[in-house]
């Protein structure tokens, strides 16, 4: 079937309108947020409803036509780019907060709702919406659960996974299925919401969230500590989890990223440290001041060269804007950023820079490097022009040293961004050889004609 | 055409796709479409400029379109693109003959038809530009070629608050819709050409022409209105009589007793607001008026966009539906404004209604006599 045809097959079920195939709108759906791939698809529908988006994984599971689940296209390991082309399906028409139920800590989303206007709504209830991704001015709450995003306030708090009760989701098949549900305990039969969060689009559509929420802490403040190099701030971060204090926010950033993101947020940070420690903590007021006080001493203790607590709330939130900025404000310096994600278990954080640091020299790159240091992950980022094809095949074999040494530390190939297209090549290594079968006897049990998100996970 | 490059590299690759802007595009909010994102439009330039599609491509013309040119992405891009440069070069090269908006042509040829002594006659004809020659000394205030032709009081009243302000009758138009509307060249010209005739400062009572002239002649040159009565010329703010209403909502004389101080909102300029970031100081005047009231999404753009209402008059009233929702629910008494564009656009939807539209710098005059 050509894609005019497949195409006309497509209005039928959700019109004429919603469905598009001009080269121009393909160009726009040919990628995401992640540099380095592209590939047009055939045809893009907006669906209006599950059952709209049932009909159309019927319908491309009968013609055998790979479809590509898309929110915001935010993601940074090419998970959304059609690479087999096919239908990209596209859920920003479901927007709708069907319901924030205060008594039962929960919100009932549909998948097109921005994460930023999700954690809104909440604290226009007095509730927090805890997963707070980087990326969550545009992030979709679909695409979060299909990531498993992470962000901010991991160390304290979990992610997204921890915050998923519910999920209604459409199989390739054109079934549509309620996991979990309100409840936080409810052990009956496997853990499919659990398996679907994270399953970056592979094994169904997600086109309904229950999420829980939880009561707004009184009070939130952060503080930044300053550091040679980002090894001893490293270094800094575990002790202080080792005197017993858990942030909510433990975040570090290098020179090179201080620097970016002081030349578009003007924060008055000091440009001249080697690497910076944004340090958070929510709850009772005196709680927090004491907890943050504590934590500065921590830090000054293990080599800290400056300590300065944020005076008010407003300025908490510019310093958390500006961390969640880093990954754009660093495109400043070169044309292409290749921005990456790798953890590794928090007493390794420092060996782990150093070793960053390290291949970098040693292919003659500039890679900053910020993450969520509370959760030993990192962000290593290439910065480079876009025409010097010599620096990006380098970059390329840097990252693939930089998993490398992640794996060999015990840590993993990516925290929170998920493996997409870009670490494919690498899952074996993480999972060894025969979790790779079962997770593609598990895919294939899904999606019996393989049509969702084909050369991502399952492939 | 290769060699012969429609966009300034540097520019276009600023763009890492995060997609940050987003949510700030009007005519993203509208369609929920990549291709009507500021992202997914630097997609499709990076695509013509990399000969992946061609500019007579239908997308490509239609977005080029479609797109308000509000420059909302602008500020909240962390990586520093400059949206409002990128457009101007596509429509420059997008919108030449008869691929042009056909209205846009007829604006146009209007423009050059009149000329500026057309538009001078105009002025005299609606008695706006009635020179007085101020102090040798001080700023130029600029006209505006729609302002004085539809909203002559702005003008006037920027005068009666500051006597001093020289507006000579001869002067032309900016050139802002030219550089809106495939015309840049031209619009860097006109623009020149009037920072002859008014040599020294010159003060703005329009947003658009603001961020216009701001680019071309320097921000040491140019100043908007409300932000140069803020620095301190012109009246203290502290001495104005705040606007006081009767239980009715109609203005009280300035010696009567009682009454509530008018509620007061702010419809922000998008060029203003976003290309000079001028904001915080029209709502720091109003303050000193009656009591401010910030709208819902003031800085979002109220669909008037230059040209845009009259070239697209369905979008534009599909961009301001929402604004109008949440304006009735505030139930101003003033809707206060700092461009002629959404003077016109606010004006005619609130006709009727119990807020009225009016300049600033009306306000100002009215609270300083």
């Amino acid at each position: 079937m050509d894609s005019t045809e497949l195409a006309g097959r497509l209005a039928e079920i959700v019109g004429e309108r919603h469905v598009r195939t001009a080269e121009g709108d393909l160009e726009a759906y040919a990628r995401d947020a992640t540099p380095l791939f592209r590939h047009r698809p055939d045809v893009v529908v907006f669906p209006g409803d599950a059952a709209e988006v049932a009909a159309v994984l019927k319908l491309a599971t009968e013609l055998s036509v790979p479809v590509v689940p898309r929110g915001a296209g935010s993601n940074l390991a090419a998970a959304t780019v059609p690479l087999a082309g096919g239908i990209v399906l596209v859920l920003t028409r479901l927007t709708e907060i069907l319901e924030i139920s205060a008594p039962e800590l929960l919100a009932r989303v549909q998948p097109g709702v921005s994460t930023r206007a999700l954690a809104e709504a909440a604290a226009g209830r007095g509730l927090l919406y805890v997963p707070d991704p980087g990326s969550q001015v545009v992030s979709t709450i679909g695409g979060n659960v299909a990531t498993c995003a992470g962000g901010l306030r991991g160390l304290k708090y979990g992610v997204t996974r921890n915050y998923v009760l519910g999920l209604e989701v459409v199989l390739p098949t054109g079934e549509i299925i309620r996991t979990g549900g309100r409840l936080w305990k409810d052990v009956a039969g496997y853990d499919l919401t659990r398996l679907l969060t994270g399953s970056e689009g592979t094994l169904g559509v997600i086109t309904e969230v229950t999420v829980a929420l939880v009561p707004k802490p009184a009070a939130a403040r952060t503080g930044v500590a300053y550091f040679a190099d980002l090894a001893a701030a490293g270094r800094a971060v575990a002790a202080v989890i080792e005197a017993g204090i858990t942030p909510a926010t433990c975040e570090f950033l290098d020179r090179t990223c201080v620097a970016a993101v002081e030349d578009y947020a003007h924060l008055g940070l000091d440009t001249q440290a080697g690497a910076l420690l944004l340090f958070g903590d929510d709850g009772d007021p005196e709680m927090v001041q004491a907890s943050l006080t504590r934590i500065g001493q921590v830090c000054t203790e293990h080599g800290a060269t400056g300590v300065t607590l944020a005076e008010s709330v407003a300025a908490s939130e510019e310093l958390l804007a500006a961390r969640r900025c880093s990954l754009p404000a660093l495109s400043r310096l070169g044309s292409l950023t290749i921005l990456e994600d790798a953890t590794v278990p928090r007493p390794k954080l420092a060996e782990m820079a150093d070793r960053i640091a390290a291949i970098a020299a040693r292919h003659e790159l500039t890679i900053g490097t910020f993450g969520h240091a509370g959760d030993g992950n990192l962000h290593p980022t290439c910065v480079l022009d876009v025409h010097d094809l010599d620096a990006i095949e380098r970059s390329h074999a840097a990252f693939g040293e930089i998993f490398a040494a992640a794996l060999e530390l015990g840590g993993t190939i990516t925290g929170e961004h998920g493996v997409g297209a870009a670490k494919l090549p690498y899952l074996e290594r993480r999972l060894g050889a025969d979790q790779l079968a079962l997770l593609r006897r598990i895919k294939a049990a899904f999606d019996p004609a393989g049509i969702l998100n084909p050369g991502k996970l399952g492939s | 055409m290769a060699g012969d490059k429609i966009f300034d590299d540097d520019l276009l690759s600023r763009c890492m796709s995060c997609g940050f802007c987003l949510p700030s595009c009007p005519t993203y909010q509208l369609t929920g479409e990549e291709a009507s994102s500021p992202r997914g439009r630097i997609t499709l330039m990076r695509a013509v400029q990399e000969d992946r599609l061609d500019v007579t491509d239908p997308t490509v013309l239609a977005q080029s379109q479609f797109c308000l040119g509000c420059r909302a992405c602008e500020p909240v891009c962390p990586a520093g693109v400059q949206y409002g440069q990128l457009l101007e070069q596509w429509r420059d090269t997008e919108w030449q003959g008869r691929r042009r908006p056909l209205l846009a042509r007829a604006l146009m040829a209007m423009m050059s038809w009149l000329g500026m002594a057309g538009i001078t006659l105009l002025g005299l004809v609606r008695g706006a530009a009635v020179t007085r020659r101020g102090s040798a000394a001080a700023p130029h205030l600029m006209l505006g070629c729609v302002e004085r032709v539809l909203y002559p009081r702005v003008s006037r009243s920027a005068r009666r608050l500051v006597p001093a302000l020289r507006a000579p009758a001869v002067q032309g138009c900016c050139g802002a819709l030219h550089a809106h509307n495939g015309e840049s060249a031209q619009g860097r010209r006109m623009a020149q050409r009037l920072g002859k005739q008014l040599p020294g400062t010159i003060v703005t009572t329009s947003g658009g022409c603001s961020a216009h002239l701001t680019h071309e002649l320097g921000a040491d040159r140019v100043v908007e209105f409300s932000a140069w009565i803020a620095a301190g010329n012109g009246p203290d703010p502290a001495s104005l009589r705040p606007i006081m209403l009767d239980e009715r909502g109609k203005p009280l004389p300035r010696h009567a007793s009682g009454g509530r101080p008018a509620r007061i909102g702010l419809q922000d300029s998008c060029h203003l607001r976003n290309a000079v970031g001028v904001w915080r100081q029209p709502r720091e005047l109003i303050a000193h008026l009656g009591e401010y009231v910030e709208v819902p999404n003031a800085a979002g753009c109220c669909g008037a966009a230059g040209s845009y209402s009259v070239l697209r008059p369905g979008d534009s009233r599909a961009v301001l539906a929402p604004k109008l929702d949440a304006l009735a629910e505030l139930d101003l008494d003033y809707l206060a404004v700092v461009n002629p564009g959404c003077y016109r656009q606010l004006a005619g939807a609130l006709k009727g209604s119990r807020t009225k539209v009016v300049h600033l710098a009306e306000l100002l005059a009215t609270a300083a006599d």
